[in-house]
C-alpha cells in the first residue's frame, strides 16, 4: 500500500483530508441546528416531550452507543495497523469495524419495529417527528459508511492495492463522523427531556 | 494494538454507562452533567480516534468552538 508522509500540522492537511473535514463540519452544524430546534420545541411542549422521551428505550440507545464507539475503536486500530503495514491484521479489524456497524443497524431496526408497532410513527407528535427525522438521517449515514468501508476492505485486500492510505484515512474520518453525530443525538433525544 | 486507543475506548464506554445511569436519576444538575459527559466522549473520538490532536490548532479550535456553541445554546434554551 502506498503510504505518503503527510504533515498534519499544515492547516490544509488535517487527518482524513480537508474536504472531508469541511463535510464533517457541515454535517455537525446541520444536525446541531436541528437538535437545537428540537430542544426549543421541547420548551414549548415540555410535558409531551418528557412523556415521549420516556417511551424511548434508553438501554437500546446505550447499547447502540457502545456498538458505535467499539466500531470506531476498531476503525482507529485498522488505520494504525495499516500505517505499520500489517495488512492482514488491518483487514481483520476492518471486518470487526463493519460487524459492530451492522449490529448498530440491527438494534436500530428492532427499535424502529417496536416503535412502529406501538403506533409511534413520525406523525405521532412533534417529539417523534424529530426522533424519526434525526435518527433515520443518521442511519442513512451509517449505511453509506458501511458501503465505503466495504469498498476499502476489498481495496486493501488486493495483492497490489490501489487504495491509498489517504483514502483509508478519509473513509475512517467519515465513519468516525457517524460516531460524532450519534454522540450528539443520543443525549438530546434519549436523555435530557 | 495502540495502547492509547484502548484506554480511550474503555473511558468512552465508562462515560456512556455513567450517562445512562445519570439520566435515570432526577438530578437538578442532570442536564449539564449529561452534556459534559457527551462533550468528553465527542472529544475522545475526535482527538484520539480521528487523530485531531495531530492536526493544526485551527481544526482543534473549530471543533471545540462548535461544542461550546452547541452545548451553550442547549443550556440557554433548557435552563
Amino acid at each position: 500500500m502506498e503510504i505518503t508522509k503527510i504533515d498534519y500540522k499544515n492547516v490544509l492537511y488535517p487527518p482524513g483530508g480537508i474536504l472531508l473535514w469541511i463535510i464533517i463540519f457541515l454535517e455537525l452544524i446541520t444536525f446541531g441546528a436541528v437538535l437545537i430546534a428540537m430542544v426549543f420545541s421541547g420548551n414549548q411542549e415540555p410535558e409531551i416531550f418528557h412523556e415521549s422521551r420516556l417511551l424511548l428505550n434508553v438501554t437500546y440507545g446505550t447499547i447502540n452507543t457502545v456498538f458505535l464507539l467499539t466500531s470506531g475503536f476498531f476503525m482507529a486500530i485498522t488505520v494504525h495497523e495499516l500505517k505499520l503495514n500489517n495488512k492482514q491484521r488491518a483487514q481483520g479489524y476492518l471486518l470487526l469495524t463493519m460487524f459492530f456497524g451492522v449490529l448498530f443497524l440491527v438494534l436500530k431496526s428492532v427499535e424502529y419495529y417496536t416503535k412502529l408497532n406501538a403506533g409511534l410513527d413520525m406523525g405521532y407528535n412533534t417529539f417523534f417527528t424529530f426522533y424519526w427525522m434525526l435518527t433515520l438521517f443518521h442511519v442513512i449515514h451509517v449505511i453509506v459508511g458501511l458501503v465505503i468501508l466495504t469498498s476499502v476492505y476489498f481495496g486493501i485486500k488486493k495483492e497490489n492495492p490501489t487504495t491509498k492510505m489517504e483514502d483509508v484515512e478519509a473513509s475512517a474520518a467519515f465513519w468516525h463522523m457517524c460516531d460524532l453525530i450519534w454522540l450528539l443525538l443520543f443525549p438530546v433525544i434519549y436523555l435530557i427531556f | 494494538m495502540n495502547k492509547q486507543n484502548v484506554i480511550t475506548w474503555i473511558l468512552l464506554l465508562l462515560l456512556t454507562v455513567i450517562a445512562g445511569l445519570v439520566s435515570s436519576e432526577y438530578l437538578s444538575y442532570g442536564i449539564p452533567l449529561i452534556l459534559v459527559l457527551a462533550v468528553l466522549k465527542f472529544i475522545g473520538v475526535a482527538f484520539n480516534f480521528m487523530e485531531l490532536k495531530k492536526a493544526n490548532v485551527f481544526w482543534r479550535i473549530l471543533i471545540i468552538g462548535f461544542l461550546v456553541v452547541f452545548c451553550g445554546l442547549i443550556l440557554i434554551i433548557k435552563i
